[in-house]
């Protein structure tokens, strides 16, 4: 029975791993990988490992795919002419990697067959939530928030990549009469904030902008 | 009978399975005429009361007509992803299912004595959030493969949508989480057993109750977060392009999802099957079970007929700068708590 469903489910990783790299339209290899994932999900149920099969599903294919298929609607890509030419060079790499891939692969088959099989004293406990948790808390409580702070660190970075306020370009006119502004443009630390400032003339618009009004006017 | 032999077992899953799945179908129908009627009643009308004693089957008779209609798929539509958004969403929708106990173990006449669950496993709450999570693909899909202005705002809405309550929403269960010290929905139940209801997590768990239930509500796409099926702004939003069965299982799907959510509320919040008098008679868990979820859906249809909807940025600052750190809020007061009070 397990070995029916390892084939299976090996058989669609393959499956949506090879559809993966040969789809020429983006969201099409998007739902290949969300397939890869959730078969190799399916396999880590059969090893005896639930936890890793319910974050592999919950982080990969809930949220990290959801992120991928979003930006790729939110751009809506073009079904665009293929241009196999451009990457013609990675074609040798490609090979040199897949060969060492099959060599790890086949090492990795002989030193499991001609070492003996030592499994853990308790076989039962080993995947389950709670054996991880303390493994996590005790023993490799150090990696584990090293971890964390990194990934801190790229939120972080994210945001401040990201979080930028209005930016008047330098031929940033000022409207003739009474007008009302945006808070992010008028203050540049305001970002985001969009409560309306009204001015009542002209002269004031211009000063709240840093934009000079009477400059203009004159060259005129 | 044996209940540890291998084929005999499978069969009981089949059946236990089968049994489910047509109760949570009835339920679906329930609940769609439910709401009709509530709704009218709230509104102040009859609603359809003429098919059946009391308009009962009245979502029968609505399953026959929209079946009868013609399946329209647009002709610059992703074909492929057309077809498999439908399935997406009612496939993750039933298969969260099978983790909910339906009843304590009972004794029955001829049959033996066991217990009204499906499956039971160690990190059963996970795989309802992960199975959840994996939802969110049929209505982005859906929304991108119809090829139409609509159907895209309303899956790009949906997904930014449930992407950002689904933290609210998980964060929200782990008070629980931390005061159970297990994931198995089954074992989380038992601990609920005995002291007349003084033992429910709600009475521990008041804010992550409130904070499940908002966004779960929004999980679901219902009112008052129902935007990307805003019928004022995007006609039906991402489901605007399907028609007939496809339709169906849309529709289906998210009231199954509205019952499975109700169903996670109620197993982790209210106790599940535990309620006066179920030691003594184990089938009065059952009764209590349904209750409660139709407690839940009440609630539902209830905001439906009262609130209006929210404006996209509402929706997003009260997920993001309201419910996520009053979540966080709730895991921290929860854990200093248990720290404090020691123990194993």
């Amino acid at each position: 029975m397990t070995t029916l469903l390892f084939i299976l489910f090996a058989g669609l990783a393959i499956g949506s791993a090879i559809a993966m790299v040969s789809q020429s339209n983006p969201l099409y290899s998007a739902i290949s990988l969300i397939g890869v994932f959730i078969s190799l999900a399916s396999i880590y149920v059969t090893l005896a490992a639930p936890f890793i099969a319910a974050v592999q599903v919950i982080v990969y294919a809930g949220a990290i795919m959801v992120l991928v298929i979003f930006v790729i609607m939110l751009l809506n890509v073009e079904h665009s002419e293929p241009r196999r030419r451009r990457l013609k060079f990675l074609v040798p790499l490609a090979l040199g990697m897949a060969a060492i891939l099959l060599a790890e692969t086949a090492f990795i088959l002989y030193s499991v067959q001609t070492t003996a099989t030592q499994l853990p004293s308790n076989v039962s406990n080993v995947g389950l939530t709670g054996s991880i948790g303390e493994g996590l808390f005790t023993t490799y409580l150090l990696p584990f928030e090293v971890t964390s702070i990194l990934l801190l660190m790229a939120i972080v970075g994210a945001m401040s990549l990201a979080r930028r306020s209005a930016v008047l370009s330098a031929t940033a006119r000022v409207v003739p009469g009474a007008q009302v502004l945006a808070m992010d443009i008028v203050n540049r630390r305001a970002v985001g904030d969009l409560r309306p400032v009204e001015t009542e003339t002209t002269e004031e618009a211009a000063q709240l902008l840093g934009v000079d009004f009477q400059d203009r006017s004159e060259q005129e | 009978m044996d209940w540890n032999n291998q084929y005999i077992h499978s069969l009981v899953l089949i059946v236990a399975i089968t049994v489910a799945f047509l109760t949570i179908m009835l339920l679906v129908a329930a609940t769609v005429l439910a709401e009709r009627r509530v709704l009218a009643f709230i509104q102040g009308r009859l609603g359809p009361n003429r098919v059946g004693y009391g308009g009962v089957l009245q979502p029968f008779a609505d399953f026959i007509k929209t079946m009868m209609k013609e399946d329209l798929v647009p002709d610059q539509s992703t074909r492929f992803v057309f077809l498999l958004a439908p399935m997406i969403a009612i496939i993750t929708a039933i298969m969260a299912i099978i983790v909910y106990p339906f009843g304590p173990t009972v004794t029955l006449p001829f049959l033996g004595t066991f217990p009204l669950r499906i499956a039971q496993f160690d990190v059963a709450l996970l795989y309802v959030l992960g199975v959840t999570s994996v939802g969110v693909y049929g209505i982005a899909l859906a929304g991108w493969s119809s090829n139409n202005k609509y159907s895209l705002m309303g899956g790009l809405r949906s997904s930014a949508q449930m992407i950002s309550y689904e933290l609210a929403l998980g964060l929200s269960l782990i008070g629980v989480i931390l005061l159970s010290g297990t994931l198995d929905i089954y074992q989380i139940v038992e601990q609920q057993s005995g002291w007349w209801g003084m033992q429910w997590n709600i009475i521990y768990q008041p804010l992550g109750f409130i904070l499940y239930l908002i966004a779960a509500i929004a999980e679901t796409n219902r009112v008052p977060f129902d935007l990307p099926e805003a019928e004022t702004e995007l006609v039906a939003g991402f489901h605007t392009e399907y028609s007939s069965i496809k339709f169906l299982l849309f529709f289906n799907a998210e009231y199954i999802n509205m019952i499975t959510v109700s169903m996670l509320a109620t197993t982790l919040f209210l106790g599940g099957w535990n309620g006066p008098g179920v030691t003594q008679f184990p089938l009065l868990g059952v009764v209590y079970f349904f209750a409660k979820i139709l407690l839940f859906l009440f609630i539902y249809i209830w905001l439906r007929g009262t609130l209006p909807r929210f404006r996209f940025d509402q929706l997003m600052n009260f997920g993001w700068k309201f419910l996520l750190p009053a979540a966080i809020l709730n895991i921290i007061v929860t854990a200093t708590f248990l720290f404090l009070k020691g123990g194993d």
